[in-house]
């Protein structure tokens, strides 16, 4: 007897629902409304059976393409030996929520739009790059109440 | 005493899920209410509204509703203590009152999205069966689905008559006759005839005249607010087609007078809990220690006198 290949085999846990979170889904799920173009996270429902995704889309993120009554057409791209292949699955408004990876590039751009009006309005020159964490700068560190340590490797003794 | 297992360990509360606070309450039905809410996506921000009805014991509460994210928003209500402005001052939770509630409420949403002249309603109640169909050439009627709540539907409630009162008044609310008082299951027809007359409030009148006839007292009793304001059986259904046209007239909301802030926290510090002072919780003690002495020293001398006396 071998391993089965059912189409929701090995989501015991993932289409489980969380613990003390079964029951009715928040209205909130219902009441969001979906855009051609946003970009959205795909997360199964357990409580819902209609419109569910294939185990493979659980976890993944993709673009949507199509709004129809109560799902979403939504883009994937999926890696099938040597590349990746569109996919295009319809998922029901239960299993989909707005990604946050979005949100922070937009809160930027808005953010960047407004230090450079700014700028411009004063004439000074601005610096709208984000830079990564760069190296400390030079500073004192004071041994007051804080002796350095020094460490040296013990010799070895057996213990039985 | 039979053998009892403990059910409620901790175990049990720290496994248990609440319901929904609502569910709580008993208030909402949550499957019903995911129904009323959701909205076509393809239909993107347009706002779903529902007709909302509710029964007090008193009153009756019809409000427009939508529902956002933030909470729901209420775009035009109505309720049966307003209905003494427009004449009708007694049986404010009959069948009556509340086709009354429902026209107000109806008049009002149109009233202020501007339909009201193109969305008359049915404007003599007549007891027949119709939904507002869309003007040519011109806005779609204002659509809205019927809550009940948790209220039972069955045929001749009262939430029909609201539900009767807006659908006249203009509103589009899809529905079919099966409810509404006067509907024959067998025959599966509505008798417009036994609908007006509870429109117009017929059957307080029947019931009046029946009372007055057969038992005065209980007559006084039940009817006694008619009684006072001088109205006979057969006036009543003039006062609801008076306040019908009445509330076509003006169905414009007339806010209530509200106390200023100063006023109310006036009103709440009245009952304020004050703590003592230090001071005055010692001479509460000295005081309550002093009088258990003297009761005690009391008790001690009619011992001991009844000692002496024995």
């Amino acid at each position: 007897m071998g391993h089965s290949h059912g189409y929701r085999s090995g989501t015991r846990y993932a289409f489980s629902r969380d613990f003390k979170k079964h029951g009715v889904i928040p209205l909130t799920t219902y009441l969001k409304t979906y855009k051609v173009g946003d970009i959205v996270d795909i997360k199964a429902n357990g409580a819902v059976q209609k419109g569910m995704p294939h185990k493979f889309y659980h976890g993944k993120t993709g673009i949507v393409y199509n709004v129809t009554k109560s799902s979403v057409g939504v883009i994937i791209y999926k890696v099938v030996g040597n590349r990746y292949l569109e996919k295009r699955i319809n998922v029901r408004i239960e299993h989909i929520k707005h990604s946050k990876c979005r949100e922070e590039f937009v809160k930027r751009v808005k953010e960047n739009a407004a230090r450079k009006q700014e700028a411009k309005e004063k004439g000074e020159k601005v610096f709208l790059k984000r830079q990564p964490a760069l190296p400390r700068d030079a500073h004192v560190v004071a041994t007051e109440g804080n002796a350095p340590v020094t460490l040296a490797p013990l010799a070895y003794e057996t213990y039985i | 005493m039979p053998f009892t297992k403990l059910i409620k360990t901790p175990a049990y509360f720290s496994r248990y899920q609440t319901p929904y606070r609502r569910r709580r309450e008993g208030k909402t039905d949550y499957y019903a209410r995911k129904r009323l809410i959701t909205q076509h996506k393809a239909k993107y921000n347009s706002p779903k509204y529902r007709l909302v009805v509710r029964f007090t014991n008193k009153d009756i509460v019809a409000q427009i509703v939508s529902s956002q994210v933030t909470g729901d928003i209420v775009l035009a209500a109505a309720y049966a203590h307003e209905l003494p402005r427009y004449g009708i001052k007694h049986g404010l939770t009959n069948w009556s009152a509340a086709y009354a509630v429902g026209l107000l409420v109806a008049r009002r949403t149109l009233q202020k999205l501007g339909l009201d002249e193109t969305y008359e309603g049915v404007v003599e109640a007549d007891g027949e069966f119709s939904l507002t169909e869309a003007v040519e050439d011109g806005p779609r009627p204002f659509k809205a689905y019927l809550d009940v709540g948790l209220h039972r539907t069955t045929t001749g409630a009262r939430i029909f008559g609201v539900l009767k009162g807006a659908s006249d008044g203009g509103i589009y609310i899809p529905h079919n006759e099966k409810r509404y008082p006067g509907y024959d299951i067998e025959s599966k027809e509505l008798d417009a005839d036994t609908l007006s007359k509870y429109i117009l409030g017929g059957h307080v009148a029947e019931y009046m005249e029946t009372l007055a006839d057969d038992d005065e007292e209980k007559y006084r009793q039940v009817f006694k607010g008619y009684i006072e304001d001088n109205i006979e059986a057969d006036a009543i259904a003039d006062i609801y087609t008076d306040a019908h046209a009445a509330i076509r007239e003006d169905p414009s909301p007339q806010p209530t007078e509200k106390k200023s802030k100063e006023e109310y926290a006036a009103e709440s510090k009245k009952y304020r809990q004050t703590k003592l002072t230090m001071e005055e919780r010692l001479a509460k003690r000295a005081a309550k220690i002093a009088s258990l002495v003297g009761t005690g020293a009391a008790a001690e001398e009619e011992e001991e006198e009844e000692e002496d006396e024995e």
